[in-house]
């Protein structure tokens, strides 16, 4: 579903990711570790397709498609999803007007008809209820005076309704307690579906052990260093990143 | 009855006239028209000496009007009515118009239906509003398009009187277009004002808002959307002369294209106004490098123990939110006007009246989604 061949990016002029590569099938779970500043939050926004990140070398395929040489819209309207680490807030906008602009935008650009509000609503609420994301933040501006963890619940929320073939979770477990972080993984693994690919990114082996994935990718310094089944994920917690990133890759 | 013209006795008109020869029609060097320059906007035409007129869309009963045109003014309109002032504009609409009209709400009197005035044509105009004690209304006034127009209004709000004050201008072209108004606000008695419009090649409403008993409130907010070369122009002097007054400013404007919004909001507090609780903001988004935002909020506090805050800010559109709104398939022209509307809406928000409220919202959608 998703092949990254040697990408190289670079945002304002410097190189962030130096020549990562990287496969996907569909119905797969792979995770991304890495310390900070190995370039994971980088590769989450060129494949949303965030302004500012320039890939200067090799190609993202998506379905066969390239992936760079798509809006961010139209990669949403594909079924590409990135759940953010930082969700922005947006006043004036209530949380529903969101979610029904935003779905039915989707739809539109794959020539589905709308759904209508009452239709939107119904759909929301019923997956609302999972999550625990209540009938009073669906009705509050978007993310505003929201908590770090009602914020991510709403990222897997937004997942939830837009049902997208790619979905893409940017450190989804910072500043989650305990708690939290079972609410959003239950939420995730629910998602988990054989026409589904799923890239969870995290800096601790802690999400992984709610969400656990077929393979491991450790990032450092813009490429990949080593790879491995769940258990790689372990041994970096046990050994650290600096071991592993040493070791030749 | 040559002498009385507007109701006005012939010396009160030569006064105003006076006061208008002396000033001139105020241009870029004057400072509170630094950023809307009068005379250069009407070129040879000047200020001319049409007369413009007031049109009552809806006279709710309970509502009494008198046509300023009209002889033998009663009591409350004389009472009222061309209270002296030092405003150059203002002046002139005294000294040159020979008509307007003017309202009393009784005392007591509480008015559900709105009072519907459109100010059409050319010209000067005067309009009066008087609200008795305890009573209470929502003006809807509209801005007619004319090549240059000037309004002179006085309201005056009796004790616990609460008057909604609604102004809309459409895209008003090549219109010149000046207002001032003039507004007393007794004790205990509220003055809400909120103006939407989408500015002309000369838009300037100017407000001076006098709160002069323990209690009055005064909360004004506004948006401006202006695109193309439109100008728009708020002024505001609020004046706290007692104590335990409050105010509030919320202005919010968008320019895009060669667009100007002008705001300058002066706050006195008078001494001895102690405890007075005033806050100003103007906000202005700026859609491109031809765009032009002058906000001024301004402060002068002779009295002890006040609140005072005042703020303004300039901005373009936020890139995180519109990289959020856009990965999650809104398309980037509907995922600006969305921010751009957002952006407007705590300011849309304070207009109480929901009609007018959803009438402003509709108004401002069009219009930002063909700017976005």
């Amino acid at each position: 579903m998703l092949e990254i061949k040697n990408l190289h990016v670079a945002v304002g002029g410097k190189e962030i990711l130096k020549g990562l590569s990287l496969s996907i099938g569909a119905g797969e779970v792979h995770a991304i570790m890495g310390p900070n500043g190995s370039g994971k939050s980088t590769l989450s926004y060129v494949l949303a397709g965030r302004a500012g990140y320039d890939i200067t070398q090799g190609s993202i395929l998506y379905n066969g498609e390239d992936l760079a040489a798509l809006a961010p819209e139209a990669r949403a309207a594909k079924g590409v999803f990135l759940a953010m680490q930082y969700p922005v807030e947006i006043p004036g906008v209530t949380t529903m007007t969101f979610l029904k602009t935003a779905l039915n935008s989707q739809r539109r650009a794959r020539g589905e008809s709308d759904i209508d509000a009452v239709g939107v609503l119904k759909l929301v609420r019923a997956k609302a209820k999972t999550l625990n994301v209540s009938e009073e933040m669906l009705k509050r501006a978007l993310n505003v005076g929201f908590s770090g963890g009602e914020k991510k619940r709403l990222e897997i929320l937004q997942m939830a309704i837009f049902e997208p073939k790619l979905a893409i979770l940017d450190e989804t477990d910072s500043g989650l307690d305990i708690d939290a972080l079972k609410l959003v993984a239950e939420g995730v693994n629910a998602l988990r579906d054989p026409s589904r690919a799923m890239l969870v990114i995290t800096h601790y082996q802690r999400l992984l052990d709610y969400i656990v994935p077929d393979r491991i990718h450790v990032l450092a310094k813009g490429r990949i260093v080593a790879e491995g089944g769940k258990e790689l994920a372990l041994e970096l917690e046990a050994k650290g990143y600096e071991h592993i990133v040493k070791e030749p890759a | 009855m040559a002498a009385l013209v507007l109701g006005l006795p012939e010396a009160r008109r030569n006064e105003a006239a006076a006061v208008f020869r002396a000033r001139g029609v105020p241009h870029r060097r004057v400072e509170e028209w630094k950023y809307s320059d009068l005379k250069s906007a009407l070129g040879d035409a000047g200020v001319g000496a049409a007369v413009a007129q007031g049109l009552v869309g809806n006279l709710p009963s309970g509502v009494e009007m008198f046509d300023l045109a009209q002889d033998n003014p009663p009591d409350w309109v004389r009472e009222n009515f061309a209270a002296a002032t030092s405003n150059a504009m203002s002046s002139a609409s005294l000294a040159l118009s020979k008509g307007g009209v003017a309202f009393r709400v009784p005392k007591g009197a509480q008015i559900t239906d709105l009072l519907k005035v459109d100010f059409t044509g050319p010209g000067h105009v005067r309009g009066l509003l008087v609200l008795e004690d305890g009573a209470s209304l929502t003006l809807v006034e509209g801005v007619g398009i004319a090549d240059f127009r000037n309004v002179g209004f006085e309201i005056v709000l009796g004790e616990g009187a609460s008057l909604d004050h609604v102004r809309l201008s459409p895209d008003g072209g090549e219109a010149v277009l000046v207002e001032e108004a003039a507004v007393h606000v007794a004790a205990r008695a509220t003055y809400r004002a909120h103006f939407a419009g989408f500015g002309s090649k000369l838009s300037r409403m100017e407000l001076e808002i006098a709160l002069e008993g323990e209690g009055a409130q005064a909360h004004l907010s506004g948006v401006a959307v202006l695109d193309g070369k439109r100008h728009s122009d708020v002024t505001t002097h609020v004046i706290h002369r007692l104590g335990n007054t409050t105010s509030t400013q919320l202005f919010k404007h968008v320019a895009g294209g060669g667009g100007r919004a002008v705001y300058q909001g002066k706050v006195t507090v008078a001494k001895g106004a102690n405890g007075s609780d005033s806050n100003q903001s103007a906000k202005a988004l700026l859609l491109g490098d031809g765009a032009e935002a002058d906000l001024k909020p301004e402060l002068e506090i002779f009295a002890d123990d006040v609140k005072c805050a005042h703020g303004a800010a300039v901005g373009d559109l936020d890139a995180e939110s519109l990289f959020y709104l856009r990965a999650r398939g809104i398309p980037e022209t509907e995922a600006r006007g969305l921010l751009l509307h957002a952006f407007l809406e705590d300011a849309v928000a304070e207009i109480s009246n929901i009609d007018q409220r959803e009438l402003v919202r509709t108004e401002l959608l069009t219009v930002l989604r063909a700017m976005a």
